[in-house]
């Protein structure tokens, strides 16, 4: 058990450095030298000390240690010409961006855990049929689509909701906080729907044939009960894999939706300080949301195990 | 404390003059693209209280399409059902989940054939017992429990504290069989359904499961129908043997004088193909020669003929029906049965 | 000669490959959107293709040749020809879907669009399809530590969220058409590499290839001959889906400002300069919104099709 959790661990970071290290290196990559981009029309002068003052005379791997360091003891580093520090731009939009996908994470699974239950017992039916359509055509959905639909009706057109945002932090006002909050999380959700929903109904539609269900309903067991307490834990299994890594799709889709809406999230930051080519902050941003992604993952192969008594003893054997 | 007093309790009697389970004519169609499957047509026989049945037959016959159609337990959706299932005069058939969830696990109860898979994999024993009590008995938790428990020691698991806080994969194939017929007994059913119930087992603990289900049968005056593909099983083990082909009762008796006097070729078939103990070790399991009959476009006549070895133009051509029963209690549906020698029987137990 | 790898290298490979647990569970995006696409949809159809199979083919084929009779076809040019003073208006029967920011025509820009938009998305795919290809089929056909590595090295691109990859490529190397397709097609690579490896795997233990290398056929006749036409349904099935995660990660590119430079039209940039006008003339986002859906759903679909057609197996990815 322990064994494999270190070894889980083990490759968690190495994951990232690697991750790092490869952002890192096409920092470096980028035809140009970013002192010039920085200050294209400094003297000589100003670019050797600006050169010195990045480190950018030292080798990469040196430069990506320096970095590593500090990222490590949580010195995340300095905008460029601001000299705004990195850390303090996270400390405000990491969690505007964490609220945004924990919602749609939220209420994607709320709508389609019990779509995909319901569908998955009445399979075939007119109900299951037309939901099935209807998230099969959500899937090609992309989500700046809704996000632009929003835009235009519920913001523009009709004005039912603020839509170039300044995300009122939810503790002041859990109220405004939400009505920013709510075309960026549908916009977000929809897809996600769609996807835990065709999921977890054919898995759930491969549980009920499942020898254990007819036992249940043998002994009486209504069907309510057959579905929510034994055949939707063994179906849950692929979905909450999937719930951990479509984080990576919802990262994605956060940045994509927090551009359209204007919220300042850390979607937002990263989109910024890639026109900018703020690459130090560039690089710890991708560290954080790597280590972000791996560690979700890592949760749920733990969660995993609880789900599994399965998989719990395979483990502690081994 | 024992699980006996719950069967009592809940032991409801609406018309306890009624036969346990009368079926008549019942028929369980399955709608396929190639086709009907024609998987039960026309079986008819009464139970009494108390009473085991056995039900031979070879693989594909529709012996367990049987038993899930009187039980009600096969899917509505594509699934023709006709016929009449009475069960202590009540009939079930057409009857809708809701009712039938009264009578399942509380009246009648099912142990399956693969104790590996019959189990839920993510829910405890313990659990998986006390539901089925809490659902059909009015008890508290504590109860449920102390039950479950007796309910394990009365099916000879050992530890049985232990085992009620195991998943099926801590347990072997017997134990989880024994846990089947456990979760099975729970509520005092009058009518329990056994599904081949040792084919998944290994041989050594094949005897040991079929007598602790006759225990419990006799304990607790239970009906049985005993569903197997082999007739040494039932041998000695049920008060009457239905033989079934290809979805119909070909010959049906009580237990003895099925075996003193056979009537049916196919039974004769069956029966030859049971290992002797006489045979020396090395010879070779006699198989019924022929493919068992397609259930989609069944042969004209007794559907038995491609296979038989006595077969005439009568029989292609001409359906034998059931007969009626005779002094002994024996049915058979054959136009030129098996002649009263029985020779075959001298190996059976 | 010594062993590549040093005596940890097992331990290595383990500890970075860790497939066992969740050998059956979509790995990346691309994969799971596949995995959402066929789930559940209805097993395979007879013979012939059905009506809306037809309807996604017949879409794609007019999509595709009205992108590469784009120069010759009588449509104004979808750069140059701006009116400043007609900026910004809705549909007109000169001007079907309206006029864009700067006066151009939005139908013209559509089918430019999909011109640049498709393009990019064939070539990343089908880049992302032959070296992909390639290295899955090498580390499904030579197991052990070769394939150990190659595998782990899948898993590591696979392990970041891939819409971040594909930005941080295109902003750190420039905003050009190829740029924005060496991204995606990087992107692709290890989708396609990790596919094409699990099919690999189960079909190399089969016997006819037992039997082709017993009767002397080569590692690259065998892989090419015996191994590949089996694997191909399913490399097509996912390619066909990564082109239409690709359609979609090009707009949502120029959406955030770090797709292709405007000067290129691409539907993604077509968007992206409506984006200023929702209010005044939402044709100009509604419009190639609607064409990227219609297109995103035909591709699903027919990715549907063929997976169910050659009855590959979600598991099997
Ligand atoms: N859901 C179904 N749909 C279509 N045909 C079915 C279905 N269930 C069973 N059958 C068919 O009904 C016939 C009888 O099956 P059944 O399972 O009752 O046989 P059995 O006598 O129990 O055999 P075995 O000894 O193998 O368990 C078989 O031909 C089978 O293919
Ligand atoms: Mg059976």
């Amino acid at each position: 058990m322990l064994r494999t959790f270190t070894l889980k661990f083990l490759r968690l970071v190495l994951v990232v450095l690697v991750v790092t290290f490869i952002t890192f290196g096409l920092t470096k990559l980028q035809p140009g030298d970013p002192v010039s981009k920085i200050i294209p029309f400094g003297t000589a002068q100003q670019k050797a000390a600006l050169t010195q003052d990045l480190g950018l005379n030292e080798p990469v791997y040196q430069q990506y240690g320096k970095w590593l360091g500090n990222f490590l003891q949580g010195d995340f580093g300095k905008y460029y010409d601001s000299k705004q520090s990195v850390n303090t731009v996270i400390k405000t939009s990491l969690p505007v961006s964490l609220e945004l996908m924990l919602y749609a994470q939220f209420f994607a699974l709320l709508i389609a855990i019990p779509l995909g239950v319901t569908t998955a017992y009445r399979a075939g039916s007119k109900y299951d049929r037309g939901a099935n359509a209807t998230m099969f055509a959500l899937l090609a959905l992309p989500n700046f689509v809704v996000a632009l639909l929003l835009a235009i009706y519920v913001g523009a057109k009709w004005q039912l909701l603020p839509t170039q945002s300044n995300v009122i932090p939810f503790p002041l006002n859990p109220l405004d906080n939400w009505t920013y909050m709510l075309m960026p999380v549908v916009a977000l959700t929809l897809g996600q729907i769609a996807v835990y929903m065709r999921l977890l109904r054919s898995d759930m539609i491969a549980t009920l044939q499942e020898d254990f269900i007819t036992t249940a309903k043998a002994k009486g067991i209504p069907t309510r009960r057959i579905l929510w307490r034994h055949a939707l834990r063994p179906s849950s299994l692929t979905l909450l894999t999937v719930a951990g890594l479509n984080v990576g799709a919802l990262i994605g889709g956060a940045i994509v939706v927090e551009n359209v809406f204007g919220v300042p999230g850390l979607g937002k930051r990263i989109t910024e300080a890639i026109l900018a080519k703020q690459y130090p902050a560039l690089q710890s941003y991708v560290a954080i949301i790597a280590i972000l992604y791996v560690t979700v993952n890592f949760a749920i192969d733990i969660l995993y195990s609880v789900l599994d008594p399965r998989i719990r003893n395979a483990r502690s054997v081994a | 404390m024992s699980a006996e007093s719950f069967a009592e309790s809940s032991a409801t009697t609406p018309s306890s003059d009624a036969p346990l389970l009368v079926v008549n004519n019942l028929k369980t169609y399955f709608k396929t693209d190639r086709g009907l499957v024609r998987a039960v047509d026309g079986v008819s026989f009464t139970l009494e209280r108390g009473r085991t049945l056995g039900v031979v037959g070879e693989s594909g016959s529709g012996k367990t399409v049987l038993a899930r159609s009187i039980m009600g337990l096969l899917p509505k959706r594509d699934v023709e059902r006709s016929g009449s299932v009475k069960f202590e005069g009540v009939e079930l058939v057409g009857a809708d989940n809701s009712l039938m969830a009264q009578y399942w696990g509380d009246q009648m109860a099912m142990v399956f054939q693969d104790p590996m898979t019959s189990l839920n994999p993510v829910m405890r024993v313990g659990k998986q017992i006390t539901e089925g009590l809490r659902q059909h008995l009015d008890i508290s938790k504590d109860h449920a429990n102390q039950t479950a428990l007796a309910l394990l020691s009365s099916v000879g698991i050992p530890e049985p504290e232990r085992r009620l806080r195991q998943y099926p994969h801590e347990m072997s194939g017997g134990m989880r069989q024994r846990v089947m017929i456990a979760i099975a007994i729970a509520c005092g059913p009058k009518l329990l359904f056994a599904d081949e119930p040792t084919t998944a087992l290994d041989v050594t603990v094949q005897a040991q499961i079929l007598d602790l289900l006759q225990t419990q049968q006799r304990d607790r005056y239970m009906a049985m129908i005993l569903v197997t593909h082999d007739l040494g099983v039932v041998a000695g083990r049920t008060d009457e043997i239905a033989v079934m082909y290809a979805g119909k009762i070909v010959e049906k008796a009580p237990t003895k004088v099925l075996f003193s006097n056979l009537r049916h070729p196919y039974t004769e078939a069956l029966l030859s193909s049971i290992p002797k103990i006489s045979d020396p070790s090395h010879t070779r399991l006699k198989t019924i020669g022929g493919r068992p009959p397609n259930l989609i476009n069944p042969p004209t006549g007794c559907k038995f003929s491609p296979r038989c070895a006595y077969a005439t133009d009568k029989c292609r051509t001409e359906e034998p029906p059931l007969s009626a029963p005779d002094s002994d209690g024996h049915q058979f549906s054959c136009w030129f049965p098996v002649e009263l020698s029985a020779k075959q029987t001298s190996g059976v137990r | 000669m010594r062993d590549p790898l040093p005596d940890h290298g097992e331990e290595l490979i383990h500890l970075m490959h860790d497939s066992e647990a969740r050998s059956d569970v979509p790995a990346d995006s691309v994969t799971q959107h596949f995995a959402a696409v066929s789930a559940g949809t209805v097993k395979a159809k007879k013979k012939g293709l059905t009506i809306g199979a037809w309807i996604a083919v017949g879409w794609m084929t007019l999509l595709i040749l009205a992108a590469i009779l784009a120069p010759v076809l009588p449509i104004p040019d979808p750069i140059n020809d701006a009116n400043p003073l007609k900026a910004a208006q809705g549909p007109t029967l000169n001007h079907i879907f309206g006029l864009d920011g700067n006066g151009r025509d939005v139908f013209s820009r559509i089918i430019w669009g999909a011109r640049n938009s498709l393009f990019i998305a064939f070539a990343a795919v089908i880049t992302g399809f032959i070296i992909g290809g390639a290295l899955g089929l090498i580390s499904g056909y030579f197991k052990g530590r070769v394939g150990g590595v190659l595998g782990a090295l899948t898993d590591i691109l696979l392990a970041f969220p891939q819409l971040v990859l594909a930005l941080a490529v295109v902003s750190f190397l420039g905003r050009t058409v190829f740029n924005v397709t060496m991204a995606l097609a990087i992107v692709s690579i290890p989708i396609l590499a990790r596919i094409t490896r699990a099919s690999t795997l189960s079909w190399s233990e089969r016997d006819f290839v037992t039997a082709a290398r017993a009767q002397g056929a080569g590692h690259i006749r065998t892989m090419l001959r015996e191994i590949l036409p089996n694997v191909l349904p399913a490399m097509l099935s996912i390619a066909l889906l990564g082109i239409a995660v690709a359609i979609v990660a090009e707009a949502s590119l120029s959406l955030v400002g770090a797709g292709v430079k405007p000067d290129v039209t691409t539907w993604g940039n077509v968007i992206f300069s409506g984006q200023a006008y929702l209010r005044e003339a939402p044709s100009m986002v509604l419009f190639p919104s609607m064409v990227i859906f219609f297109t995103v759903y035909a591709l699903n679909y027919l990715g549907d099709v063929l997976r169910a057609t050659f009855d590959v197996r979600e598991s099997a990815l």
